[in-house]
């Protein structure tokens, strides 16, 4: 029964950390200085069944799409609907953390670069 | 006589200004539709284009133009073509020479003292924009051809501009912009135009005053 329990919450444990693993994609984005522009590549990138959240910092020229859970999204897509937009991808990665961490990363720099 | 040497040297201010430049151009992203409005007593235009690419896009356009003592006016309906011919994206600026052509038709109404004649005739309008912009700069060049028989109305602007400070993505970014135009047989004089201009993620709105004292309000808006 002990066994039982013990292979349940071991099982239990490996199957959350699957569930809220986050995925976010990165990208660096060339071209992308001015907020009215930009709002295609947001569009477009929240209409993908896959998204949960997107984030645009033009200081930092990056854009950042958070995946649901269990969801998928090739580097090639992201390049593709960004260049789509009108932009240029330089390069591109691939983090666990989710937007709001990011988001509080470059927040962070910035405010000390002031 | 202090008027006429502004009117040559704000323009020229403004060109040399303009190393960096910065704004939004005459057609949004691919599937989308976008308007413009651009207001004030002797020029009001407003137009309508879907991207159907991310360099094509196609669209209707009326235009309302006035001679500064209002002997003539002019109202132009047109179907009309929008072609990004090349951009060049930096990583702290970008940089769109852009085609803009239309064609459609005139209405015109010349009064004279006591030949008063009104006229319609088909226009066609192709011309070219080059504009460059960063976060803080902004500029844009623009030459259009107004053309039909006996009548050239040619259009030639030049803008440049700074932000007063960058803005996050989702926040509202003011700008100061300096215009300077002319449409050829219809003015004699160079219109200089400040003006505030406002951009969000969601619109883009500019107002001013211009050397005639007259108020100017555009707008843009992508659905």
């Amino acid at each position: 029964m002990k066994k039982l329990l013990f292979t349940s919450l071991i099982l239990s444990t490996l199957l959350s950390n699957v569930a809220f693993a986050t995925q976010t994609i990165k990208a660096n984005v060339n071209g992308m200085v001015c907020a009215f522009c930009a709002q295609g590549i947001e569009k477009k990138m929240r209409a993908l069944s896959q998204t949960k959240d997107v984030y645009v910092n033009l200081k930092q020229r990056v854009v950042a799409v958070e995946l649901k859970e269990g969801q998928t999204l090739s580097n090639d897509t992201v390049k593709d609907l960004i260049k789509d937009a009108g932009y240029e991808v330089t390069s591109i990665e691939i983090t666990e953390h989710p937007i709001a961490h990011i988001k509080a990363g470059y927040e962070a720099t910035e405010k000390e670069a002031k | 006589m202090f008027i006429k040497p502004l009117n040559v040297i704000i323009p020229c201010l403004g060109l040399l200004l303009s190393n960096q430049y910065a704004t939004a151009g005459p057609m949004g992203f691919s599937g989308s539709a976008m308007t413009m409005g651009d207001f004030n007593n002797n020029w009001r235009e407003t137009f309508i284009n879907y991207a159907i690419t991310p360099r094509d896009a196609f669209g209707v356009s009326a235009t309302y133009m006035r001679a500064d003592d209002k002997s003539k006016t002019r109202t132009l309906e047109e179907v009309t073509y929008t072609r990004l011919l090349n951009r060049w994206n930096m990583p702290h600026a970008q940089a769109n020479l852009w085609f803009m052509g239309g064609l459609g038709m005139l209405q015109g109404e010349d009064k004279q003292a006591g030949n008063d004649q009104s006229f319609d005739k088909i226009m066609v309008t192709p011309g070219v924009q080059f504009d460059y912009e960063t976060t803080r700069v902004y500029f844009a060049a623009t030459h259009r051809f107004y053309r039909a028989s006996d009548i050239n109305h040619d259009y030639s602007a030049v803008r440049t501009g700074f932000s007063f400070y960058e803005t996050e993505y989702d926040k509202t970014q003011p700008w100061f912009i300096l215009e300077a135009r002319n449409m050829n047989g219809l003015s004699e004089k160079i219109e200089i135009t400040p003006m505030l201009r406002f951009i969000n993620k969601n619109f883009f709105v500019e107002a001013g005053v211009n050397n005639s004292r007259e108020p100017r309000f555009n707008f843009m808006y992508i659905f």
